[in-house]
């Protein structure tokens, strides 16, 4: 890849072969890549550990086959994907792994991974599942284990001082993500759904200093190009499980609409995209800022919010509890409709539709449920009903 | 002016042809084979004749089904799921809910005055839908259009468990090898899809009144099923087959009027009509 590439250019390279490009890095700066699975765990640590945090993904592309050995067809295909081509070598370069305890496919994955795989070296993540002060504690307490782990597999300790200075990179990162979306506020917006999961993937796998490099320079060609999409179309939000390919954006703009905004782990999740103030304090005990900081704001499912406990249970603001942060995407992104997207059996999002959607129509906007494999493949007769939705928004 | 709308489905291939006032002045329905775009323009020049117009005296054609993109000649595609809705609206303006049993696609559509606000399809699976009854007409070795009339002489339906048409298929070949009547086999198949059908379609929550639609419609037993499953009369078009291509027909003349009473131009795609010769 030629030294000088930048922004959008450097992101479509990179994006073909990621690791590739952090095998180079590597190779350069010494630096140990550390493979994360799910957006809980604090990357801060994983950069004041001087170690570059490279986000695993599965593949859509790739069948599943060695997976289907060890794991029955019930378990998400998402972990079933990352299992296989943990079977088959993809992950051997890495030089250690995290699994979370995101939801319990990816904790009993992480296990199966450990007897079936040997490579990398791995830790699985120990995440509570409520917001509580206790909770919090406890979750401090395991990033300190997690800390020691680490610290033990590179042979070296990290002072508070590099953690400071690594938690400073990252609040610049969650801030230049935010702009990016800003972007997107614009009709046409000024970057496709497919583009934004492009760049978003590409600095999960850099060090957080490369990211937010190309990320300057993306948000500097963008508004020098003006908008890239010259055509209005639908403003679409899509929420739900994993999306680490744009096989699914894709069909979707296809059919001439905009994914202006998401929910969903790899794009705003992981960027606290709701937070009007995405900073970790560098000030204090910066482990239980990390905590504290890391277990509230990643809006994930997992993570029980509402009247949990109280009981007179008033549904409406349960409801407001759990999503309101859709409803200011919604207005801050002019959203039309919104597609509810669950990987068949992900449990964590198919328990939370029936109350997502309610919301939604509270709120009067349409919604549309779809329910498809981890599997480029079986994506196209999707194709139709992505269609009749966008047709129901439409005039027609 | 004329509008056309071309419905390519998984086993019939519909044109309608309309005028102006709405009225249907042709419909050509035929069985789809592989080489849609060549049925595709057999079958349009066929309305053409039948209608007694020209390719380019039609002002507006608008492809639907899955089929939709081997149209050569239509200006447009919309999901079949649109057209439906429009079709039987046309047909039922006090229509609520539409069901439409293909023969591969089963749709539950829920239409608020006129138009599309909600919908469920099968995903995967082919059970619900016309293939079933086909499969089990074939076993049973009598003809699909003869099974509505047969099951209304059965005295004692027999349950059929299961949904799945393969496994139906066996569990029809049990009773069979039991000596059951065969309209008895044939009622509880009726009701087996019907259940099926119900199940799916009370995902976007059925309310009167209720149209059906599609090849299946034709069947007065699954029909009756239906009606005694949910409890309520439904209402079914003399062709039951057409609504998706009579839809596709009355949006484009929408478009037309529309785009005229802004002043705006009417834009058609780019047209290719021919003679085509078929295999089969």
């Amino acid at each position: 890849m030629s030294e000088n590439m930048k922004g959008f250019k450097f992101v479509d390279e990179v994006y073909k072969d990621p690791i590739r490009k952090v095998k180079e890095l590597r190779g350069k700066t010494g630096r140990k890549i550390i493979g994360y699975i799910c957006a809980y765990p604090p990357l801060e640590i994983l950069t004041a550990a001087d170690t570059i945090p490279f986000r695993v993904f599965g593949d859509v592309n790739e069948p599943i086959t060695e997976g289907n050995r060890i794991l029955p067809p019930v378990i998400c295909s998402y972990v079933r994907s990352i299992v296989d081509l943990g079977m088959k070598g993809r992950f051997d370069f890495l030089d250690g792994l995290i699994w979370s305890h995101s939801c319990d496919c990816m904790h009993k994955g992480g296990f199966v991974y450990t007897s079936c795989v040997s490579k990398p070296v791995h830790y699985i993540l120990e995440i509570p599942t409520t917001t509580s002060e206790e909770a919090i504690n406890f979750f401090k307490y395991e990033l300190m284990e997690f800390k020691g782990w680490l610290e033990k597999l590179l042979g070296r300790e990290f002072s508070m001082d590099c953690l400071k200075e690594a938690i400073e990179k990252h609040n610049r990162q969650r801030e230049l993500v935010k702009r990016l979306y800003d972007l997107k506020r614009e009709d046409p917006p000024l970057i496709t759904g497919t583009d934004t999961l492009k760049i978003i993937s590409v600095i999960e796998a850099l060090p957080v200093e490369e990211g937010n490099r190309i990320l300057e320079e993306v948000l500097e060609e963008a508004e020098e190009y003006g908008s890239r999409p010259k055509k209005r179309g639908a403003r679409l939000m899509i929420w739900g499980s994993i999306i680490d390919s744009p096989a699914l954006l894709q069909i979707i703009e296809e059919n001439g609409a905009y994914v202006v905004v998401d929910d969903t782990c790899v794009c705003s999740r992981q960027f606290w995209l709701h937070s009007n103030n995405p900073h970790v304090k560098t000030t204090g005990d910066l482990m239980e800022n990390l905590a504290k900081r890391y277990l509230i704001e990643v809006k994930c499912p997992r993570l029980y919010i509402g009247s949990y406990g109280t009981l007179k249970k008033d549904y409406k603001r349960d409801l407001e509890e759990r999503f309101g942060y859709l409803k200011d995407y919604i207005s801050k992104w002019k959203v039309d409709g919104v597609i509810l997207h669950s990987l068949r059996c992900c449990d964590v999002h198919g328990y939370e539709v029936p109350q997502v959607k309610d919301y939604l129509d509270m709120l009067g906007i349409p919604s549309i449920y779809i329910e498809p494999e981890y599997d480029a493949k079986t994506l196209p007769p999707l194709k139709t009903r992505i269609q009749a939705f966008l047709e129901t928004l439409s005039q027609l | 002016m004329y509008f056309a709308g071309v419905d390519i489905g998984s086993t019939f291939t519909k044109i309608v042809i309309i005028d102006s006032k709405g009225d249907i002045i042709s419909k050509v329905i035929v069985p789809t084979r592989a080489e849609q775009r060549k049925l595709a323009n057999k079958i349009m020049i066929e309305a053409l004749n039948q209608a007694n117009l020209s390719l380019n005296e039609i002002n507006y054609i608008i492809a639907t089904g899955y089929g939709r993109f081997n149209v050569p000649f239509a200006d447009r595609q919309i999901s079949e799921l649109t057209c439906h809705a429009k079709g039987v609206s046309a047909l039922f303006p006090s229509v609520r809910t539409a069901i439409d049993i293909g023969g591969q696609d089963l749709k539950g559509l829920k239409i608020k005055d006129g138009k599309l606000v909600n919908f469920i399809m099968n995903d995967k699976c082919a059970a619900g839908t016309g293939r079933f009854l086909e499969v089990m007409a074939d076993l049973l070795n009598l003809s699909l259009k003869d099974l509505g009339e047969i099951s209304l002489k059965s005295k004692r339906k027999v349950e059929i468990s299961s949904k799945c048409t393969i496994f139906a298929r066996h569990e029809v070949m049990e009773k069979i090898s039991e000596n059951v009547p065969i309209e008895d086999v044939i009622a509880g198949l009726h009701y087996a899809i019907a259940d099926r059908i119900v199940r799916l379609v009370s995902q976007i929550s059925i309310e009167p009144d209720i149209v059906v639609t599609g090849g299946v419609a034709k069947n007065i037993g699954v029909v009756k099923a239906i009606e005694d499953l949910l409890g309520y009369k439904v209402l079914v078009p003399e062709d039951p087959l057409i609504t998706g291509a009579l839809g596709a027909a009355i949006i484009g003349k929408n478009i037309v009027e529309g785009a005229l009473s802004r002043g705006e131009e009417i834009r058609v795609g780019c047209r290719r009509l021919e003679e085509v010769e078929l295999y089969w």
